[in-house]
């Protein structure tokens, strides 16, 4: 089950390492605006290939790059309908607080959980290895969470169901 | 005596582009603002002694004209000014050059006569621009077509009259940027013959497409280098027909210079320059300038290493930040610093960590070269 993790993760951070090659470049559409192009989407040859990686149908990675941004979305896996409700909570637990997160997108990309838009900005300001480890940590760490979340949950209702069933007895 | 690089710290913010005088005691540096500051050479270091203010969006890119001493800075305001050194009261006066283009400038480099200088823009087009004596003012022509897109970066051919420029339309172009009344005619170059103003003496495009980062023209003009983002060098050299594509296996360049006729140096997002050299009549990569300087992993555990690689594949130790190349970030600009233009020694990168660097070209290469087995 395992064994696709890490080929998964290393062909991510490699997508990303490309992809992070991000430079200032000044709005062609409108003059003195400075904004970022993969979420303009007005001039198309400066814009890059997307690219999806995915490790099964229910766990994936969206990439869209251009030449001074970049947009990353990730499908987090959600097996159970607690699991489905336990990632919307903690994706908008996180989105709520995208401006001190910096990197963040508020709202996902249509048919993901979650999104990160890093603009050629935060690649002058932070390292891009420290970026791409970032981001890798973070996919990892989302899953580990919501099974945490989950088991938790699980054994507190055990917990309550018992102690309410056993005033019956 | 150092083979090591210099290196010039001045943590005022990343560098977007730096611009030395002809003597090389004094530089021009932006960071990443609207302002320009001149330093001066004091030592072993460099002591800030004016800043010149007057875009109002960051500057892209700065030229200094070794011989007459002129400065000349673009922005992303559509505005170039032409700085000339007042030598009474030392101070900086600037002089609007008329662009006429509506969208940002990008890039800017004098002719190698410091008669005209050419703007390379956002609104399509290459702004050459020259001195008109009758109105005392910069006067800009348009090379409009055939470009699509912004022009990213551009180079001026020894005769005065090609010039290269490099599209995020993916293709790179070599235009007549000759001005009657200012240029003579060229002696014919394997560029072309007759070369009227825009007129398209070649377009070339990489591999597999990808925005053309940087041009650069051989010293005696017979070839030319182009960057793209495809991770590939292409020289070309239209009086052979010979068009040469190198794959480096490492993230794109975003300058690139001649040292000579058989060496190229490229640097970009890798943070170190790689150097290229011309075997025979092959180009290949020959190697990085930079000696990595590798720390000594402190407390990281066999364990460590294994379980790293297991969970996060990941392949290194993830307690360290630093890179291991002097630079910590993308390299943006490449200048030649010391050594004629057909045998340049030293020159420098200016990065966005915020350091300036000189680097050596002879003794890494010599270095390179007794390898053997």
């Amino acid at each position: 089950m395992s064994n696709t993790l890490r080929p998964y993760l290393n062909a991510v951070r490699q997508t990303l390492t490309a992809a992070m090659c991000l430079e200032n470049f000044s709005s062609q559409v409108a003059e003195r605006h400075n904004k970022p192009e993969v979420e303009v989407r007005a001039s198309k040859e400066v814009l890059l290939n997307p690219v999806i990686i995915s490790r099964n149908d229910k766990e994936r990675v969206l990439i869209e790059t251009s030449v001074n941004s970049l947009r990353l979305s990730i499908a987090i896996k959600q097996a159970d309908e607690i699991e489905r409700i336990l990632a919307h909570k903690f994706t908008r637990f996180l989105t709520q607080r995208a401006e001190s997160f910096v990197i963040l997108r508020r709202k996902p990309i249509e048919g993901y959980d979650i999104s990160f838009l890093i603009t050629n900005a935060h690649t002058e300001q932070m390292y891009k290895h420290k970026l791409v480890d970032f981001i890798i940590q973070f996919m990892e760490e989302v899953d580990k969470e919501i099974s945490e979340m989950k088991l938790s949950l699980n054994s507190r209702a055990r917990i309550v169901s018992e102690s309410y069933l056993s005033q019956f007895n | 005596m150092s083979d090591a690089p210099i290196v010039n710290e001045f943590n005022q913010g990343p560098i977007s582009c730096h611009a030395f005088n002809g003597d090389r005691t004094e530089l021009a540096i932006c960071f990443n603002t609207n302002v320009l500051t001149i330093f001066r050479k004091s030592g072993a270091s460099w002591t800030q002694t004016s800043t010149l203010a007057e875009h109002d969006k960051p500057i892209t890119s700065v030229d200094w004209a070794p011989r007459s001493n002129r400065i000349v800075t673009c922005s992303q305001d559509r505005n170039a000014y032409v700085w000339t050194l007042d030598g009474a009261t030392s101070h900086w006066k600037p002089t609007l050059v008329l662009l006429r283009i509506n969208r940002a400038a990008t890039f800017v480099r004098w002719s190698p006569e410091e008669d005209k200088f050419a703007v390379a823009s956002g609104s399509r087009c290459i702004s050459v621009c020259y001195f008109e004596e009758d109105n005392d003012w910069w006067v800009g022509k348009h090379i409009k077509k055939p470009i699509r897109s912004t022009v990213l970066s551009l180079d001026w051919h020894p005769n005065n009259v090609l010039l290269a420029a490099g599209c995020a339309d993916m293709k790179a172009r070599v235009f007549s940027a000759f001005i009657k009344g200012i240029d003579k005619k060229p002696a014919p170059s394997p560029w072309g013959e007759k070369l009227p103003f825009n007129t398209v003496c070649g377009e070339f495009s990489n591999g597999a497409g990808g925005w053309i980062h940087s041009v650069a023209f051989s010293p005696n003009g017979e070839s030319l280098a182009f960057t793209g983002h495809d991770s590939t060098i292409t020289v070309v050299s239209p009086g052979t027909g010979d068009i040469q594509s190198i794959r480096a296996p490492f993230l794109p360049y975003l300058s690139v210079i001649y040292l000579n006729e058989s060496q190229i140096v490229a640097a970009g997002h890798d943070c170190a320059p790689h150097l290229f050299e011309l075997k025979g009549q092959q180009w290949a990569f020959s190697g990085s300038m930079d000696a990595a300087v590798k720390k000594a992993d402190v407390g990281i555990t066999a364990r460590d290493t294994f379980r790293l690689m297991d969970s996060r594949a990941q392949s290194a130790t993830s307690a360290d930040t630093k890179v291991h190349t002097h630079h910590q970030n993308t390299i943006n600009s490449i200048r030649p610093f010391s050594g004629a233009p057909g045998n340049v020694e030293q020159f420098s990168t200016s990065a966005i960590d915020g350091k300036l660097i000189i680097w050596n070209a002879h003794s890494i290469s010599r270095g390179l070269g007794n390898m053997h087995i």
